[in-house]
């Protein structure tokens, strides 16, 4: 069974001898070391956080999202239209991020992951997968002062985020993951996520993945099945429902990503259980549709307990072959 | 009426950060650090003396973050190394990894030491069980109900200690209680067991939240004032309180603390006239949004000193007292 990660991974490590990026940006806020060294440290991030993953045996990577400090700014930070607003708490987690604050009619400025996706798939022995916050989780996420209408700002977005995919695709990343925590909050607007995910996706050859986390997919999962994507994946950790839900509906269409080890908590799961929940779900979805993942990214975890669960995975993913 | 008091942290002066990151590195003892800790209290406390605040704290001197302060004193926890909150800054979590024990009294040295300074009352100030709970990673108890219970208990021995030691106010912060409304239920049953059979006056500290999810819920917390923050929010959020009407004490946020720009008086005036045409003048409090501690010094001083100008002004024009 093949095995992927979902998107953000720890940037620092506990090995005091270890480039550590943290201290370098402080080093660099202070005018300490150059730019140029900052960038050294981080390109020697992203490849620790690209060989860990390989060793441990990861088939689908990302770069571990090393130069991002949320979700949303990186990309709101190429948009005309956007200003930086205060920090505000990401979904239920003690975690917070920056509110892009929506001043005028968007419109895409730059790229934001084209030369991070070049250089991981420069670096890496496997392939890149790059993921990108949903138009519908971006938009929920935004202060909106300009369009006051959810529709209109989720469609700009969408075609905003297209022009991202497509210079992904360009570049050859064969993987590009849409994440929509929201959703799972306003499984309501899922026709309008579906609409939105259409633009962004249109005509994009690439393994198109869409990611629910933190929240509950009983009542949207079978409202999002239409949506044009290869693959969905769902936290089932968060909460009971999720599995249930998952062997509810149709996956004639859809391939699997099994969020299965609990990203935001250190207790590693037992093997047993987590093999038990592969096989439920297996009864009702073909393996070869089927593969595992955390339940969302790993920053949550301090690195030794994210490296310790990126090594169970593929143990286990290894365990059902 | 219109009491004047602050949500708990101060700002640490220089000379105690530096001693804080020396002590973490092993080059000051123990001793040296606390001597530190209470000249800094004695400077917390006359600041709020010459400020003329009328209920005062001890500025969480010892303090690094409010539930690993915890964490460090009790039994039942390992910490972790650093995970990010936002940006460049991380923090080292607790992990859960035993049963929960207080091998001694925690906050009560310091709270006697601060009251000892001073005839004004001095606020014990403690972290509610639904944030010690939701803030740190579980790998023992079975499930985060069991947790959040197993923390209630042992800061409902901290609460019946401090109060014995004569606090007169005990606040017990649950920042954390807005983020899954799902789970009010249970921290307010968690409350219940803190707040049993105590008759100091009790406090809850809100903060960051979306308060239209869990108002009015909110006033069966069994304490006997809610503090809020909003000012940051431009007093927006008043209209949730109208209805059903407002039963308990509160202590209403009139200045930002999250931004280094001095309030006007008139503007801080506005604000309290604000909260006063909702509230019963004889319930409310006047304090910042929330801890100052990332504020500089006198930026914090600058800040209470128009809070409580403000404060004077609106008693006298509006004849309360």
């Amino acid at each position: 069974m093949k095995t992927t990660v979902v998107g953000n991974y720890p940037k620092i490590v506990s090995d005091k001898n270890a480039p550590n990026l943290r201290n370098s940006l402080n080093a660099w806020e202070q005018k300490k070391i150059s730019s140029e060294q900052l960038e050294d440290i981080y390109q020697k991030t992203i490849q620790r956080v690209l060989k860990e993953q390989s060793q441990a045996g990861i088939d689908i990577v990302t770069d571990g999202q090393i130069r991002w400090d949320d979700l949303v700014t990186p990309l709101a930070r190429n948009i005309s239209g956007f200003e930086m607003g205060g920090l505000i708490r990401f979904f239920n987690n003690n975690v917070y991020y920056r509110r892009p604050v929506v001043k005028s009619k968007l419109s895409f400025k730059a790229y934001s992951t084209l030369e991070q996706f070049k250089f991981a798939g420069a670096h890496s022995s496997k392939p890149v997968k790059v993921a990108l916050p949903g138009p519908l989780t971006f938009a929920q996420l935004a202060l909106d002062e300009h369009y006051h209408d959810l529709e209109k700002l989720t469609l700009d977005l969408a075609e905003i985020l297209h022009q991202e995919v497509l210079g992904l695709e360009n570049a050859g990343c064969q993987y590009i993951q849409l994440d929509e925590p929201s959703l799972c909050y306003l499984p309501d607007q899922a026709p309008l996520a579906t609409k939105a995910i259409e633009i962004v996706f249109n005509g994009i050859r690439a393994h198109k993945i869409l990611f629910f986390y933190f929240g509950r997919v009983d009542n949207l999962l079978p409202k999002i099945l239409a949506a044009p994507v290869d693959s969905l994946g769902v936290d089932v950790v968060s909460h009971k429902e999720n599995l249930e839900a998952i062997t509810k509906v149709s996956w004639d269409e859809k391939e699997l990503i099994l969020g299965c080890l609990d990203a935001r908590n250190t207790r590693l799961e037992r093997e047993e259980d987590i093999l038990k929940l592969a096989d439920k779900v297996c009864q009702r979805i073909p393996k070869q549709k089927v593969s595992l993942s955390p339940s969302c990214g790993l920053e949550f975890l301090p690195h030794e307990t994210a490296l310790k669960k990126l090594n169970f995975l593929s143990q286990i993913a290894g365990r059902i072959n | 009426m219109l009491l004047t008091t602050t949500v708990g942290s101060f700002p640490k002066p220089d000379y105690l950060a530096k001693a804080r990151n020396q002590f973490a590195r092993g080059g000051l003892s123990r001793e040296k650090l606390k001597e530190l800790e209470l000249q800094a209290i004695k400077e917390t406390i006359q600041l709020q003396e010459e400020l003329g605040l009328d209920i005062l704290v001890h500025g969480e001197m010892e303090r690094g973050d409010m539930t690993t302060y915890f964490a460090e004193n009790w039994e039942g926890f390992r910490i972790s190394s650093p995970v990010r909150s936002y940006g460049n800054r991380y923090y080292r979590k607790p992990i859960v990894v035993d049963r929960l024990r207080r091998p001694k009294p925690t906050t009560v040295e310091y709270f006697q030491y601060a009251q000892s300074l001073t005839a004004k009352p001095v606020k014990g100030m403690l972290t509610g069980p639904y944030t010690m709970c939701d803030w740190s990673f579980n790998e023992y108890y079975p499930h985060r109900e069991a947790l959040t219970m197993a923390f209630a208990e042992v800061i409902h021995a901290e609460v019946v200690d401090l109060e014995k030691a004569g606090a007169k106010y005990i606040q017990i912060d649950e920042p954390a209680i807005s983020t899954r409304p799902e789970e009010l239920d249970l921290a307010i049953r968690a409350m219940k067991v803190v707040t049993a059979g105590v008759k100091t006056k009790t406090i809850s500290h809100i903060c960051y939240g979306d308060f239209k999810l869990i108002y009015p819920k909110i006033l069966e917390l069994p304490v006997e004032q809610l503090d809020l923050e909003f000012a940051n929010n431009h007093f927006l959020h008043l209209e949730i309180f109208k209805t059903p009407k407002f039963t308990k004490e509160i202590a209403v946020g009139v200045v930002d603390v999250h931004s280094h720009r001095i309030e006007s008086i008139e503007e801080v005036k506005n604000n309290i006239k604000k909260a006063l045409q909702l509230f019963d003048p004889q319930k409310v409090y006047i304090d910042p949004d929330c801890g100052l501690k990332t504020r500089t010094w006198e930026e914090a001083k600058a800040k209470l000193k128009v809070m409580v100008e403000a404060v004077r002004e609106v008693k006298q024009e509006l004849k309360l007292d």
